[in-house]
């Protein structure tokens, strides 16, 4: 029997004279290796992206596989994918974590050259194609797996992303089809030993990928020291409000704008990523809205005014009303646009505690005392903003190394 | 074969090197902007007390010396009886007044009936709304008066009692321990310059008739927006 490396490497070596694959199988496989070859160049897209991030900046990012599409800056379905911590491994050990789409780069362009090194062979064995079946199934499933949690969990489709989807699926059939189109001939070496072989490569290029990015991605010592401190981190009674209240946990404290995106996105990625199970949360209700906030010279968020009091007036109901306001938060500030009354009848028929306080001198004193502690404290006129004991997270590490950043912070404090 | 077994070694090699040249690169290029990147607030503002455009010199000057004379700067509010007023704001009476006019979007005209210091519903919640209306100032001044009828002495008393009122109601409808350290009270005698009847058109309590005697029974309110 042939030596396993030498038959892989010979690629002639088990050849029946005078036989010849099938055409169909040929084109099938050919089918295969571009669509392999696309899903490592879709992958190398989204890669490129999420490295770039490293350097805790804000890129654009491509959005769209069409020839010549450039990259967006703004919200889009890839942003929000790459932002969700299902993006990525490990991200409380490394800033940002290790991006799945370098995995997937490694794993589609090994499944590239496998198959091309088939495909040119004279006769393709079902041994072969059986190992394809195989090597695509790990793309196919994983597109199957994060496919729903796009959907399901982070509510965004990355286009890209789904090109991949769809490039594994056609792979995967194609493969199955050319396995059904081969002729069963008798084996000349053991399936077992030449699967692990090249197991064993495909392997090689995914730890490869992964050394390489452990050992040369960009860290920074930032992360620990954060981007400022408290001056004053108590506060009078109402100013910061309790929000998620874990015994034990570390006093942290978020400041937030009802009606700011950001920190709609900022508080799914604090929800998804666990850490809040770790930290005693308040909020300081900081609204972009100039309508009381003299710090802006417009209403970033119109009406973040209105929906702050409501907090303010049932505090007891902050989760419910943030779930309810970050919801529909363009729809809220449109109403608000048009007049702010009528923004405040519906959070008076929706939360009626709020009823006999809302809008009232009183209310509106308070908000204002909100305000004022940051100005005490100087902080950056942003949303979000998150402030683990007395010491603020910046702001660049507030998305990708969310978990990174929590977890040095945390464990620096000594926390359980 | 040698060839055939090298070749696929090499496409397996090539295949590898791509993909980890391409990362190497990216990660390079991060590493470089991250060195490269500024302080991520450089550009943020920070969060600030007001500083209106009213807020020139000479009106903080007379700011200045008004709330740290009448005990407002270092011990918290409390009044200053006009002979006090006239020598710390160092102005004459019109000249006071004109220093404030630019307040008329922010300040308040609480009015009171003749010989009387109580406020009426629609003083109290004038009052409230001009407190709760504080954004980034830092200090609630509460300018009382009195008009000319009547001995001078009387007017005087009329006057503290209609600033301590308003100072009372603040304390306690707010339960406020701010108020202490932000409230300034300066009441003003018949002989301080009285205010004119333009004053009648700010925003008042009061929306009957106004002549020089109504608008000056009474209390002006405002939060100054100058930091000071």
């Amino acid at each position: 029997m042939v030596s396993q490396l030498d038959n892989d490497l010979l690629d002639t070596a088990a050849t029946i004279p005078d036989a010849k694959t099938p055409v169909i199988v040929v084109r099938l496989l050919y089918t295969a290796a571009v669509c392999s070859l696309l899903g490592a160049i879709f992958a190398a897209i989204s890669s490129a992206d999420f490295i770039s991030h490293l350097d805790r900046q804000v890129h654009s990012i491509h959005c769209s596989v069409l020839p010549g599409a450039g990259a967006t800056i703004g919200e889009s379905g890839c942003r929000t994918a790459m932002m969700s911590p299902y993006s990525s491994l490990f991200r409380s050990a490394i800033w940002g974590g290790l991006p799945i789409s370098l995995l997937a780069l490694a794993v589609y362009s090994y499944m590239s050259v496998r198959i091309f090194l088939f495909a040119r062979r004279k006769q393709v064995s079902r041994t072969e194609i059986g190992f394809l079946i195989a090597g695509s199934a790990l793309p196919f499933f994983m597109s199957i797996i994060y496919g729903t949690i796009s959907v399901v969990e982070v509510g965004a489709i990355c286009s890209v992303c789904a090109a991949i989807y769809v490039v594994s699926l056609v792979m995967f059939i194609a493969v199955i089809l050319a396995y059904r189109n081969t002729e069963r001939r008798p084996k000349v070496f053991s399936q077992k030993s030449s699967y692990t072989t090249w197991f064993l490569q495909g392997f090689a290029y995914v730890i490869g990928v992964v050394l390489v990015y452990f050992m040369f991605a960009p860290q920074s010592d930032k992360v620990m020291e954060g981007c400022g401190k408290l001056v004053k981190t108590k506060a009078r009674k109402g100013v910061l409000i309790p929000y998620i209240e874990n015994k034990g946990g570390t006093p942290a404290i978020t400041v937030l704008d009802p009606l700011c995106p950001a920190c709609r996105a900022f508080e799914n990625r604090l929800e998804i990523s666990g850490m809040q199970k770790r930290l005693n949360l308040s909020v300081l209700l900081f609204p972009l809205d100039s309508s009381c906030n003299w710090m802006v010279d417009q209403a970033l968020h119109p009406g973040a005014c209105a929906v702050s009091e409501a907090i303010l007036c049932a505090p007891g109901q902050i989760d419910e009303i943030m779930t309810w306001a970050f919801s529909r938060q363009e729809e809220l500030m449109d109403i608000a646009k048009e007049d702010e009354k009528k923004l405040r009848a519906l959070l008076k028929k929706n939360f009626p505690n709020t009823k006999s306080c809302l809008g009232t001198s009183k209310v509106r004193s308070r908000l204002n005392k909100s305000l004022r502690w940051a100005v005490s404290n100087a902080i950056p006129v942003l949303t979000p903003q998150l402030f683990i004991r007395d010491k603020r997270v910046c702001d660049e590490d507030t998305d990708l190394g969310l978990e990174y950043t929590l977890a040095q912070m945390l464990s620096a404090g000594g926390q359980k | 074969m040698k060839t055939a077994a090298t070749q696929t070694a090499l496409t397996l090699f090539l295949g590898f090197s791509i993909p980890v040249g391409l990362e190497l690169v990216w990660l390079q290029n991060a590493r470089t902007e991250l060195e490269a990147a500024s302080e991520s607030t450089s550009e943020v503002a920070i969060a600030s007390v007001s500083e209106d455009q009213y807020c020139s010199t000479h009106l903080k000057r007379v700011l200045r010396r008004v709330a740290g004379a009448c005990g407002l700067i270092n011990d918290g509010g409390r009044g200053c009886k006009p002979t006090d007023a006239k020598s710390v704001a160092a102005v004459s009476g019109d000249d006071f007044n004109t220093l404030f006019r630019p307040l008329s979007h922010r300040a308040s005209i609480i009015q009171f009936d003749a010989n009387e210091v109580m406020l009426d519903e629609s003083a109290k919640q004038l009052v409230e709304n001009a407190w709760s209306a504080q954004r980034g100032a830092s200090f609630f001044f509460v300018v009382s008066r009195a008009s000319q009828d009547g001995g001078a002495k009387k007017n005087q008393e009329l006057s503290r009692l209609r600033a301590g009122a308003v100072l009372e109601h603040l304390t306690t409808k707010f339960d406020d321990p701010d108020i202490k350290n932000q409230v300034g009270l300066l009441w003003l005698g018949e002989e301080f310059a009285q205010l004119g009847t333009e004053f009648c058109s700010w925003n008042r309590s009061r929306e009957d008739e106004c002549t020089q005697k109504e608008i000056n029974r009474s209390a002006f309110v405002a939060w100054i927006d100058c930091a000071i």
